[in-house]
């Protein structure tokens, strides 16, 4: 079992990790340790590797060498470890990736009922608490498609945290929304960081990076260049790719 | 009347007016000439042979025949036959598709190729051919007296010969309807949202509906059994012949192989098309929500699968329906070969064709009409698949 209340070990250490798509050197020997409570924004251009590293994480990807360990217990071939891993991480998906014949109720109760075993009016009240919280208790009865992009994904985000994870991934969750909807999505997860949730996020919103990360990683080629604080990060980057990235990011 | 003309509903409603006129035209042009010529050929025609005896035999049918009987008795045990054979022979050819159509979407190479495999033989055979195989095959089996025998199964030239219970017909079919109650129920009564009762009751619900209907099986069997005689009659030599049991006949058992075997593939290719259309991020998602492979099946993909598969299935049910019309080639008395041996023996050409259709197009009208309902009901709303 995962402890919950061990402060001492990081939530995440990833050590020479290493992903290969075929011949395709995908993650070259990353190294990253992620503290409980730590929000950690990765940014980088296009086919650097950020999704394949964070969905190492959950291993949706399964990595080549290194090691992975997630809140203590190591990610390897023992099924027993991947499930107890992923029932502690959560993962928010660029596109949704809702349950389309499931209400929005049912895509938040489905997953506590059956991994955890909660009884449904538990898992009711869980999913109407977090459907609150993202702001979109009404639409409880509604199916995914009859919903706007903001809100499926916030559906998406009250999903995930029905689990009630230790950490949250996000890999780009704003990137497929139309530009009006990007900040009611980004409202939720700020909320989320302000409350304490261990947070991975991929994403180009430079704003909301300055707002919540602790530290700043900027990925290229399938390795990570440059780790700072988003002060340094932002104003005082030493490193070209990342002075050249964020020009053009930040549009000037 | 120049400006009427241009108006586009009233264009549209002259062109249907002279389509269905020129057709109804047609038709009835074709009536009157037949009837003319059917007229100088000395037949009568008209539907009263249909209360005449036909003066031949089944040599299949699920209700009591004699030559004696009438004509639309005949067509009667043809229509019931054709959906006997119709429905054995779908529910074979849909676990024969999904098994053939899973292994075609696994990830073991081995199971891929073999149902590949599968599918480039069955599917590329005419049918025909392979009614007259396995008819071939089933004939030269052994006679009863060198059978093959495993669990009281019996392989022979003269039919397949399994273990029947001791009971009367019209029992039997009553535990029958029972049994299939046990089945369409829990899922008729599953049918409502997912909400509208706490998960646990409706499973409650639909399992004490299965098991009452099985209950009335169990009771009907009970009851319909024939006195002083073990539940099951085996099937045994005695003499040159076989006694007991339940005979299915090659002819029957011919078809019914040759459709699930050939119908099978062509499931398969649906199946696996279901199966393809699932897009991987709900299936991320749901692995990333900690569910085991096997609830990821059975919550999201095969409910996702089966909601794209359902409308093409409709129609290979539908195509497959039509296919028992290859009873006439190895001699089955379906619906079909019914009504060539009418026109043989009748003579009441236009007639019988007429039925043969009619008979048909409610058959496969009724399918369409269930599917689409089912359709309906389990649709989901919006068109979003891949969200
Ligand atoms: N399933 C895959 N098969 C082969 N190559 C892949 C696969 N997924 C990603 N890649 C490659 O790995 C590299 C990193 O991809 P990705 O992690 O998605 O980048 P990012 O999220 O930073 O845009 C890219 O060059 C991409 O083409
Ligand atoms: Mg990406």
């Amino acid at each position: 079992m995962i402890s919950t209340n061990s402060t001492g070990e990081p939530a995440l250490r990833i050590e020479n990790l290493d992903k290969y798509y075929g011949t395709f050197h995908a993650l070259r020997g990353i190294n990253l340790s992620v503290k409980r409570g730590e929000k950690i924004v990765v940014c980088g251009p296009s086919g650097s590797g950020k999704s394949t590293m964070i969905r190492c994480i959950n291993r949706l990807e399964q990595h080549n060498g290194g090691r992975i360990e997630v809140l203590g217990t190591e990610l390897n071939d023992d099924v027993g470890n991947i499930d107890e891993i992923r029932r502690e991480v959560g993962m928010v998906f660029q596109h949704f990736n809702l349950f389309p014949h499931m209400t929005v109720l049912e895509n938040c109760m489905i997953s506590p009922m059956i991994v955890r075993k909660q009884p449904r009016a538990q898992a009711e009240a869980t999913a109407r608490l977090y459907l609150e919280k993202v702001r979109i208790p009404e639409q409880a009865m509604k199916y995914p498609s009859q919903l706007s992009g903001g809100q499926q994904q916030r559906v998406a985000i009250a999903r995930a945290l029905c689990m009630q994870p230790q950490i949250m991934l996000f890999d780009e969750p704003t990137s497929a929304l139309d530009p009006e909807m990007v900040s009611e999505v980004l409202d939720v997860m700020v909320t989320l960081a302000s409350e304490g949730m261990t947070m991975i996020c991929v994403t180009h919103e430079m704003g909301f990076a300055r707002r919540v990360a602790d530290r700043m990683i900027f990925m290229d080629g399938g390795d990570i260049v440059e780790e700072a604080s988003p002060d340094e990060f932002f104003t005082s980057s030493r490193n070209e790719r990342t002075r050249q990235f964020l020009s053009q990011v930040l549009g000037h | 009347m120049v400006s009427l003309l241009r108006n586009q509903k009233v264009r549209n409603a002259l062109l249907q007016v002279l389509y269905v006129g020129s057709i109804a035209a047609m038709v009835l042009a074709g009536i009157v000439i037949a009837r003319r010529n059917l007229a100088d050929q000395g037949i009568t025609s008209g539907f009263d042979f249909l209360f005449k005896s036909t003066g031949w035999d089944v040599n299949f049918s699920l209700l009591p025949a004699t030559a004696n009987d009438p004509y639309w008795w005949y067509f009667l045990i043809g229509i019931i036959n054709t959906l006997f054979l119709g429905s054995v022979g779908l529910i074979l050819a849909t676990i024969v598709g999904t098994i053939v159509g899973l292994a075609r979407t696994s990830s073991n190479d081995l199971a891929r190729l073999l149902g590949r495999t599968y599918v480039d033989i069955f599917r590329n055979i005419p049918l025909i051919l392979q009614v007259f195989f396995w008819y071939a095959i089933i004939t030269h089996l052994p006679t009863p007296r060198s059978a093959h025998e495993a669990w009281g199964f019996l392989l022979t030239s003269r039919g397949l010969y399994i273990p029947f219970p001791n009971v009367g017909s019209a029992a039997f079919a009553a535990a029958t309807l029972a049994v299939i109650a046990a089945i369409v129920l829990p899922a008729w009564l599953g049918r409502t949202s997912r909400l509208a009762q706490p998960i646990g009751q409706r499973r409650t619900i639909q399992f004490a509906a299965a098991a009452a209907a099985l209950a009335c099986a169990a009771i009907i069997l009970a009851i319909g059994r024939m006195p002083d005689t073990p539940l099951l009659d085996f099937p045994a030599l005695q003499g040159l012949n076989l006694r007991g049991g339940l005979r299915i006949p090659p002819e029957f058992a011919t078809l019914a192989i040759a459709i699930a075997i050939y119908g099978g593939s062509y499931i398969a290719e649906i199946v696996r098309g279901g199966f393809k259309a699932v897009g991987t991020g709900q299936v991320e998602a749901a692995l990333s929500l900690g569910l085991s492979p096997w609830r990821v099946f059975t919550l999201v993909r095969l409910p996702l699968a089966l909601r794209a598969m359902l409308p093409i299935l409709a129609n290979q049910y539908v195509w497959l329906m039509k296919a028992t019309t290859m009873g006439i080639a190895v001699g089955f008395t379906d619906f079909f070969m019914i009504v060539a041996l009418t026109i043989n023996h009748s003579g009441q050409t236009l007639e019988a064709i007429g039925i043969l259709m009619a008979g048909f197009l409610a058959i496969n009208l009724s399918l369409a009409a269930v599917f689409n309902r089912i359709n309906k009901a389990i649709a989901l709303k919006g068109n979003q698949l891949r969200g």
